[in-house]
């Protein structure tokens, strides 16, 4: 009898974890810890996007594969913008896989199938990027961005208990601009439902392997994470009973877990991306417009507005798409020009610095360095990350290159955790979509 | 026959078949054009004497104009006219301002029309719907069956072929029926010209600005144009490109996505 447990948990930076466990704010987790756990720094998808890194998660597979680059993307011939769901990914999760629901392959599942003796049986709790829910083996209910709640549930009779208890998809974030202490506050009541459902399907349900999310975490840091090591600002209080409570549950979770299979189960924690200080955000279509890769004309939406002339534009966070003639409708860049102008942008944008002459972006890559599988064709041109505490943006609006916004915190790519068993090593630093394997092999053993 | 002409014929050999199936039908009515359009093609099919009500549901939340021109039609065409409203939300402070706007089109739409389905026991529904205006409409029949719980099982859906429409109907289901499925928004235009069709007033510009939809005031927004006659407006639509519901909220989970990424400066 095989079972594992996993919990997401969204945004929360390895460095943070490590204090917090350090100075008892999380002494439950440290404990765990002396169990044959251990806790690892691991990277990020890229971009580091909740949607982006947890369905490399989820797939095992990195962006190339499964197909989704954020939580915007572009149809080439009509530059509108849509919003990828469950529905365009290109890879089997891995509920589909243990549960033997997979209609599509990928390099995982090619190595894994036949050693997957019989169908596994899951509950998916709020992980984002499951909307809509599809059918599987078990149960699911979709996290972020989930609109409809009917459409996030599967199956359908799993309605009536959450609608039941007022359950919540996600917290209101847009309430965090009028009262910032009352969405404090609804990230505590969320935080409660969550918990309240997670144990109820816990309990109630069967199942061999159960993965919940929690993505409060993620809200939190967006808008307080100024308040995570400085006792003077206002809201550190909260900020660390978030993360009391949250020790406190991983806790009960663990060994009501531990408990019910006498300690022979797959225990997981991990978190999709870290997060660090906002110390500006840049904009980066911004930054092409002024360096002559970018026109904008006045009508359209968003990407419609691309001009002729343009070489390049930019989508959140920093995915930069070269503007081909053999791909967009008024598409100039041709095939032979690509290489020479990508050396240029690239160069252009080491470039880039801060007010005091800093480095803006740490790193760039070209899309074959870290993208291989069919949607590779479609995957952005170039991807950067900044260094810490400048936060990329795609905006088409604004009318500087920095600017400042009312988040407090912006996701990180190399400080994410997990949380494993200790006789799991690593070579190297791992991806987050590295880790998947380890829990297929445990049901393939 | 001429190609209006045609488009006119099949809408009145649905709106009529309809009639013929269900006895019990309703006809809804937004007060824009293309509803105003099946409207008259409505009364054309029975000679002005409709023998079924109008139904518009009001959110309370609809341009002056557009109640002033109901109004105005629902005396000079003596229509049976039903006014559908969801008091209890309303009465509890329901608006766009309030809450997503996903819910607010929910309340005040979907279950003001669900309970004036329920209290008259209709069978079918005429909407004036058309084809070209929405990615997803591509899959609709000209007959359409719902379950009790609304929902729309567009993977399984009767075949329309040579005109043969399933318009048998199981308990507790009820059907939606679009007799100007294929108007494009082109042509409705013609024919409003063509039948010298009254419009609300909304759809001419006004300094710069027109509406190319009509709803709700907080979720409408006007485009560009000049355009202050019919002529001026099928020539603007002959050469335009953009989709109608542009201006529009109506695709109201890709907006509720985007104000949730928005949010969370993912945009």
């Amino acid at each position: 009898m095989k079972k594992a447990f996993i919990i997401g948990i969204d945004g929360v930076p390895h460095s943070l974890l490590s204090t917090y466990i350090e100075n008892g704010i999380m002494p439950n987790l440290k404990k765990i810890l002396s169990q044959g756990l251990a806790l690892h720094q691991i990277n990020a998808s890229i971009p580091d996007i909740s949607s982006v890194s947890w369905t490399s998660f989820n797939t095992g597979v990195n962006p190339g594969e499964h197909g989704i680059y954020g939580f915007t993307d572009l149809k080439p011939d009509s530059y509108s913008l849509y919003f990828p769901n469950s529905k365009d990914i290109d890879a089997p999760t891995f509920w589909e896989i243990l549960g033997k629901t997979d209609q599509k392959t990928s390099t995982l599942v090619q190595k894994y199938h036949k050693k997957i003796s019989h169908p596994y049986r899951s509950t998916i709790f709020n992980v984002p990027h499951t909307y809509p829910a599809l059918p599987m083996n078990g149960i699911l209910v979709s996290g972020f961005v989930a609109i409809d709640l009917k459409k996030a549930i599967f199956p359908e009779s799993a309605y009536t208990y959450l609608n039941s208890i007022n359950y919540l998809i996600d917290v209101e974030a847009e309430k965090a601009k009028e009262d910032k202490m009352v969405f404090m506050k609804s990230l505590f009541e969320c935080f409660e439902i969550r918990k309240k459902a997670i144990s109820h399907f816990f309990k109630e349900e069967s199942w061999d392997l159960f993965f919940a999310c929690i993505t409060e975490t993620d809200r939190l840091h967006h808008f307080f994470f100024d308040a995570s090591n400085d006792k003077e600002n206002p809201y550190h209080e909260f900020f660390i009973r978030f993360y009391m409570e949250l020790d406190k549950f991983i806790k009960i979770l663990y060994e009501r877990f531990v408990q019910r299979y006498s300690g022979k189960g797959f225990f997981m924690v991990l978190s999709d991306h870290g997060f660090a200080p906002v110390k500006k955000e840049v904009y980066i279509n911004r930054f092409l417009e002024e360096k002559g890769f970018l026109f904008l004309k006045n009508e359209g939406n968003f990407y419609e507005r691309v001009e002729n002339k343009t070489k390049a534009f930019s989508l959140d966070p920093c995915r930069i798409y070269i503007h081909g003639k053999d791909i967009y409708p008024r598409g100039t860049v041709r095939k032979e020009e690509k290489t020479a102008l990508l050396e240029e942008m690239k160069k252009i944008l080491r470039g880039l610095k801060g007010e005091n002459g800093d480095e803006v972006i740490d790193k760039i890559f070209e899309k074959e360095e870290i993208y291989h599988g069919p949607h590779t064709r479609m995957a952005p041109d170039l991807v950067c990350l900044p260094k810490d505490g400048y936060d990329l943006k795609g905006s088409l609006e604004k009318k500087e290159i920095f600017g400042y916004n009312i988040f407090k915190g912006m996701h990180t790519w190399h400080d994410a955790f997990c949380i494993i068993p200790e006789n799991i090593s690593f070579s190297q630093k791992p991806s987050i979509d590295n880790l998947t394997e380890y829990m297929i092999q445990y049901y393939s053993q | 026959m001429d190609h209006l002409t045609r488009l006119e014929n099949k809408s009145i050999y649905i709106i009529r078949e309809a009639y013929y199936q269900f006895k019990n039908i309703a006809m809804l009515w937004s007060v824009g054009k293309d509803s105003t359009t099946l409207l008259w093609l409505c009364r054309k099919a029975f000679f002005g004497h409709l023998p079924f009500p109008i139904i518009h549901i009001d959110t309370s939340y609809k341009f002056l104009e557009m109640y002033q021109f109901r109004d105005e039609r629902a005396k000079e065409w003596n229509l049976n006219l039903l006014i559908a409203k969801n008091e209890e939300k309303l009465k509890g402070g329901m608006g766009p301002g309030q809450g997503s706007k996903l819910d607010c089109c929910n309340e005040l739409k979907t279950n003001a029309l669900k309970s004036v389905i329920k209290k008259y026991h209709l069978k079918a529904i005429l909407l004036g719907i058309r084809r070209d205006e929405h990615g997803i409409r591509a899959k609709e029949r000209y007959f359409s069956p719902r379950d009790s719980q609304f929902k729309w099982d567009y993977e399984n859906q009767p075949a329309e072929l040579w005109d043969q429409y399933q318009s048998m109907v199981e308990e507790e289901e009820h059907f939606r029926i679009h007799p100007i499925l294929h108007f494009t928004e082109f042509d409705i235009w013609n024919y409003v010209k063509r039948e010298e069709l009254p419009i609300v007033p909304l759809y001419f510009s006004k300094n710069g600005k027109r509406f190319r939809s009509i709803g709700c005031v907080p979720c409408c927004s006007p485009i560009d144009s000049n355009a202050q006659t019919i002529d001026e407006i099928v020539e603007e639509i002959r050469i335009s490109k953009t989709s109608e519901r542009s201006g529009r909220a109506q695709d109201k989970e890709n907006i509720y996505t985007m104000q949730k990424l928005r949010a969370l400066g993912y945009m």
